[in-house]
């Protein structure tokens, strides 16, 4: 019991940052309908930018985690400036190599700029974790389920309870009808762009001091975030959310009382499954007819 | 004198072919060429950067000290990328210039493996890093090693641990890719003839964000010390982290990662008290202090093994073909093979006829972030 209860709450934590980067991925699914498969590099650059200015620089934490967060607000919008728009008008497919090429790009960039060594970002918090019973809680985990649970509750607010979230859906759903309301499409997208690339950012930063920071960090994480996205129902704000965390919880407990190796197999068994039975996920019946 | 329509013919093509003849020739005649195979970009370029320059530094003094067969050697590099693909294309290229006598290969045993074919359809002495106990035992009569292989570390971690220790519930924990896998089954081998049978004997797959699953494990196995082969430096570091936040904190001995740089400074203190198997360590003979220095003074960081074993594979291969007399490959061969108590770097090279240089390992202890040498155990058969 204690052994499943630690390996929950470690399941969660993981789970979590799967579910943040998943969220960038369904966010901009739904505005351009293309899959960005550049936004686990989001989560490496903004890494990335915290080592240069709370580490390298020695500015302060909270200094650091904001310019890395504008840092990301600008990259979101170069990206959709460079890589969507010029292609906006194409098929999906031009655009998703786009994504690829720009992943690529980034990688390579920070690798030639920083090197190939892995870094270190301390946490947010002093003590590393508290033992509660039999169960540890590293408070990084911690930490990152909290943002989770605000950047969900943020969103739902966000989306059904604010005009901007409005225009934001309704670009979504119908961009052409969107644009006879007299809603800037170009402004809706490029807004979901730099959001998509602060969310990224801010599951990079908070990963970070448990991961380490490094150029291979954004792919991993992303490789399970759109396996998260996929189960969740690709499209679906709360599908992001559960399929995250579905998947950290699978596979913990698959290493746990299976196997060890194939840890990284459970995620994607669960993951043919899915395609196989239910292609539009948990909660994606819309966008599954859409795609 | 008349020019007749043959000797016109003849004097062109003599004209043309001269300067090439010519340069030929004096190319062969003005340097011994070593090639080099070399991570110059991707995931390993910093470690690259250590290894082409341990390289250079042992061609400066060889040079420094007259040469080779009277003449300076000139070391050419090729970027292998990290990758097998790209080690077998760049030692295609270095393979194609007919005047380079010798070869180093790569530290990574999976490289090694992909361009071990093209070595044997060359017939050129390779000089390499890798540890998998298998590479030697390949059959191929150019591979010569420059670490001691992974049988030497996994008999040094459990006779330090079951001896010096005294310690016999072993966790054996390693990377299930061709290091990690040769590596573990060396010490549970090892382990097994001390009458030490390890408890648990858990692979892991590399680039994994998470541990607790292993480290439950290691709890839930009751044993009382871990010997450890991971790959990547990240992958140790999330371990060691997650291992002490759990409350796990039996003695550890692992493999030459858990001591190197990135490691350090990724774990700290997690890592505090472990002890690692370490092929080149500073203060373990006066060969691997001078180097120390040597390198110190050049390029201004520690030396590791990413740099100590390309110096000692290019002075011995000059060693070699001094003592050879010639570039003959079988002659350098024999030459290689016949090195006995050769102080390197590394250790002193007693080469076997399979091709292994050295036969035993350091014991060196993380003592607060120090590296500090403990021991070195050697074994003779």
């Amino acid at each position: 019991m204690d052994l499943a209860l630690q390996l929950l709450f470690t399941g969660i934590g993981i789970g979590a940052v799967y579910a943040l980067v998943a969220l960038g991925f369904v966010l901009i699914f739904r505005a351009t309908n293309v899959v960005n498969f550049a936004q686990g590099e989001f989560s490496m650059v903004a890494a990335y930018l915290m080592v240069v200015f709370a580490v390298d620089l020695g500015w302060p934490y909270w200094l650091s985690f904001l310019l890395s967060l504008a840092g990301m607000a600008l990259l979101g919008a170069i990206f959709n400036l460079g890589v969507y728009y010029p292609l906006r008008h194409r098929t999906f497919l031009p655009v998703i190599i786009a994504t690829i090429g720009a992943s690529i790009l980034l990688a390579n960039s920070v690798l030639a700029i920083y090197g190939p060594q892995p870094q270190v970002l301390e946490g947010w918090f002093e003590t590393p974790g508290i033992q509660l019973g039999p169960v540890y809680l590293d408070s990084q985990y911690l930490l990152i389920i909290a943002v989770t649970i605000l950047l969900v509750a943020f969103n739902y607010w966000f989306f059904e309870h604010t005009m901007i979230g409005k225009k934001l859906q309704a670009t979504s759903q119908d961009k052409e009808m969107a644009s006879l309301l007299g809603i800037s499409v170009s402004t809706m997208i490029m807004i979901t762009f730099i959001y998509s690339a602060v969310l990224g950012g801010l599951a990079g930063i908070l990963v970070a001091p448990v991961l380490f920071v490094s150029i291979q960090m954004g792919s991993t994480i992303a490789l399970k975030a759109f396996a998260a996205t996929i189960i969740g129902g690709f499209g679906d704000v709360t599908g992001a959310i559960i399929g995250g965390l579905s998947l950290g919880i699978i596979e913990t407990f698959g290493a746990a009382y299976i196997s060890v190796p194939y840890k990284d197999a459970f995620a994607f068994l669960v993951l043919v499954l899915f395609l196989v039975f239910r292609p539009q996920g948990i909660f994606g019946e819309r966008v599954a007819e859409k795609a | 004198m008349k020019l007749t329509r043959r000797d016109f013919t003849a004097g062109l093509a003599a004209g043309m072919t001269a300067p090439y003849l010519i340069g030929s020739a004096r190319a062969q005649g003005a340097t011994i060429k070593i090639g080099m195979c070399a991570p110059v970009t991707g995931p390993a370029a910093e470690a690259g950067k250590y290894a082409t320059g341990g390289a250079k530094l042992a061609v400066e003094a060889i040079n420094k000290a007259g040469g080779v067969l009277g003449k300076q050697i000139e070391l050419i590099i090729e970027d292998d990328q990290t990758t097998n693909p790209g080690i077998v294309l760049a030692f295609s290229k270095l393979a194609a210039q007919p005047d380079i006598v010798g070869f180093l290969g790569s530290i990574r045993s999976t490289q090694v493996h992909a361009m071990a074919p093209d070595v044997m359809k060359l017939g050129k002495p390779v000089m390499f890093g890798g540890t998998d106990p298998n590479l030697t035992k390949l059959g191929n009569p150019w591979l010569f090693r420059f670490r001691p292989n992974d049988s030497y570390s996994g008999r040094v971690i459990a006779d330090y641990g079951v001896k010096t220790l005294g310690k016999k519930k072993w966790a054996v924990l390693h990377s299930t890719d061709a290091f990690g896998t040769a590596g573990g089954k060396a010490l549970t081998e090892a382990l097994g003839k001390l009458e030490a049978p390890p408890v648990l004997d858990q692979g892991y797959a590399n680039q994994s964000q998470d541990f607790t699953p292993v480290v439950l494990a290691i709890k839930q196995s009751g044993a009382d010390i871990l010997g450890s082969y991971f790959t990547f430096e990240n992958d140790l570091g999330i371990f060691a982290r997650q291992l002490r936040q759990l409350g796990v904190n039996i003695p550890w001995v692992g493999s030459p990662s858990i001591v190197n740089v990135t490691a350090l400074k990724l774990a700290g203190p997690a890592l505090y008290g472990t002890y690692g198997v370490a092929d080149y360590a500073e203060d373990s003979s006066e060969g691997s202090k001078a180097f120390g220095k040597a390198y110190r003074d050049a390029f201004k960081v520690a030396p590791d093994n990413q740099s100590s074993w390309p110096y000692d594979a290019v002075t011995v291969l000059a060693a070699a073909i001094n003592k050879a007399g010639s570039t003959d490959p079988q002659k350098i061969r024999e030459a290689i093979i016949a090195t006995k108590k050769f102080p390197g770097a590394e250790g002193e090279y007693n080469f076997d006829d399979k091709g292994d240089g050295l036969h035993g390992y350091n014991i060196v202890r993380n003592d607060k972030g120090n590296i500090v040498f403990d021991k070195h155990i050697e074994f003779n058969d």
